[in-house]
């Protein structure tokens, strides 16, 4: 292994580690809000570049890399919705989800659905699902981190999937919202200028696009068709629909994502990272797919299309800059590994645990049940990750595919429809869960061409649609719930009246919050 | 377009071209936003 891959990472990690040791101080002594949002005091760069760091997940360097390489230019259907993700979802829901979680007094993404949409069932099978593939999606991280150790320091695959978990663990347990976003924010800068690099060296190496395209077009003219490697996707518009929709519109049901809407600064704050949200993707989102259809002529006996772009980067590249790209794709990695365990030891304890096990659980109690499914979850992807790991792509398409399902009509409708109520959003989001579920797992794609992201949100939007028109005698959207919507609507100050203006009967988070901050001042 | 089929170069400039204009347009249109403070609720 050369000793410039090694100085690349070793200052990577104590660079991210000193910044998320200093942002766990900015926000040490802080309450539940400092520690879980960041005391909603996000601005608009960082707000974008860690919701974008979030979505980009180890998947880019290896599942997108892969797409390229299998499919050709197919893949850009999936990159073409990606880069408008971050400004869809801020322009849609940002500014709304942030005065209502505001005018809510709601702390994580789940709560916020049980205080729009009144019901423990809500928030209960709100928060086994996410739990669950919140989870799944770890695993994807573990893989790609462990695989990519492997190839490029040469350490054997068991042991680098170790190291890969054991620095997601040290870095996760640092905690908190605030070094989360702000180590995020240095990831995706290290992502973007690793990610150009490769590609950069990769055109130089083909003598440009142009003479690259036509390459490609001497050697297998399907893979410049907008359908995909011998046109397998011909005239699929389900699919092609599918793959637009799901890192576009998908991010709106994303409950790691949203999260980030709760902790701006302002609720304006979404216009400014909107527009940053925008740059970063253009230059980002389409590097990692180019660069694995550059691969198909840089490596055309590659045996792994996951490894397209390590192999690329291996080839083209110095040592030195190598350990660069390593670190772009641990900062991949880990920028998501980071806010999924964050999200999903915050859900385990305030959703499930305190919310329907132990009203009263301390903090200390919080924390225990938070770290110890974090390390359930990490223990479980490791041994999945070892014995029989499936490919990152397949996983995040999985798990991304089926939040996505569940929650999109639930967020959208929470902000922006009044008439959306409780067994609307459940029934929403079962169907849309079981629906892009089935849809993989009985594989209807092949028979209907329709791909299970496209399935799910038709699913999910046509129920809520249809069961809160049809249950609106029997069960009312609250009058309190749309006062704040209309204010939410509203451009201007949060009345003093409406904040926490949620049925505080099911708010016993709001009571420990009270409790904790008493007990901080006591002492 | 850089050696591609016309509906694949649509593919990779149209749609991001779609996106700029997409984010311009939210700017444009959320000008109101810019000195919104949700206060501590004064209001």
């Amino acid at each position: 292994m050369s000793t410039s891959v090694i100085f690349f990472l070793v200052l990577y990690y104590v660079v991210v580690l000193g910044i998320g040791y200093w942002a766990m101080r900015l926000g040490a002594g802080e309450d539940l809000e400092g520690y879980l949002l960041g005391g909603r005091k996000v601005g608009p760069m960082t707000t974008a570049l860690t919701l974008q760091s979030t979505s980009m997940s180890g998947y880019m360097f290896l599942g997108a890399g892969a797409l390229g390489f299998t499919q050709g230019y197919w893949a850009m259907w999936f990159a073409a919705g990606d880069i408008g993700g971050g400004v869809l979802n801020l322009s849609v829901i940002g500014r709304r989800m942030r005065k209502l979680s505001r005018m809510f007094g709601a702390l994580t993404s789940i709560e916020y659905l049980e205080k729009r949409y009144p019901s423990p069932a809500i928030r209960f099978f709100a928060g086994v699902l996410t739990v669950f593939l919140l989870g799944f999606y770890v695993l994807a991280q573990l893989i790609a981190g462990g695989k990519g150790m492997a190839l490029v320091t040469g350490i054997p695959y068991p042991f680098a999937l170790a190291i890969a978990a054991g620095i997601i663990l040290i870095y996760t347990f640092m905690g908190g919202y605030l070094a989360v976003a702000y180590t995020d924010f240095f990831q995706s800068i290290v992502m973007l200028v690793g990610v150009m690099w490769v590609v950069v060296a990769a055109l130089s190496e083909l003598g440009g696009l142009t003479a690259a395209n036509n390459a490609l077009n001497d050697l297998d003219p399907t893979l410049l068709s907008v359908w995909g490697k011998d046109l397998g996707f011909q005239g699929q518009w389900g699919v092609v629909a599918g793959a637009l929709l799901i890192f576009s519109a998908g991010y709106m049901g994303w409950p790691h994502v949203v999260t980030r809407h709760m902790a701006m600064s302002r609720p304006a704050t979404a216009r400014k990272a909107g527009m940053w949200a925008t740059a970063w993707n253009l230059l980002f989102v389409p590097a990692p797919y180019l660069v694995g259809i550059m691969a198909v002529l840089i490596l055309p006996g590659l045996d792994d299309p996951e490894m397209a772009i390590f192999q690329v980067a291996g080839k083209l590249l110095p040592p030195a800059v190598t350990g660069l790209v390593m670190a772009a794709i641990m900062a991949a990695v880990m920028s998501t590994a980071d806010s999924l365990l964050l999200q999903t030891g915050s859900i385990a304890s305030r959703d499930l645990y305190e919310r329907f096990i132990n009203p009263h659980a301390s903090e200390r109690q919080m924390v225990t049940v938070s770290r110890g499914l974090v390390l359930a979850i990490a223990a479980i992807g490791y041994v999945v990750a070892l014995y029989e790991p499936p490919t990152v792509f397949s996983i995040v398409i999985f798990a991304t595919s089926v939040l996505g399902s569940a929650f999109l009509p639930a967020y959208v409708c929470a902000v922006w429809w009044k008439k959306a109520n409780t067994p609307g959003a459940l029934v929403s989001m079962v169907s849309g869960a079981s629906v892009a579920f089935a849809w993989q797992y009985l594989d209807y794609v092949e028979t209907t061409q329709i791909a299970p992201m496209l399935a799910g949100v038709v699913g999910s939007t046509v129920t809520m649609i249809v069961v809160s028109l049809a249950t609106q005698k029997i069960a009312p959207v609250p009058s309190c719930i749309k006062e704040v919507m209309d204010q939410a609507a509203v451009v201007g100050p949060i009345p003093k009246r409406l904040l926490f203006a949620a049925d505080d009967g099911l708010s016993p988070e709001a009571a420990a919050i009270d409790a904790a901050g008493n007990r901080r001042q006591s002492r | 377009m850089f050696g591609l089929p016309t509906e694949t170069a649509l593919l990779v400039f149209g749609f991001p071209a779609l996106w700029i204009v997409y984010t311009a347009v939210f700017l444009y249109r959320s000008r109101a936003w810019r000195d919104e403070d949700d206060g501590d609720g004064t209001a």
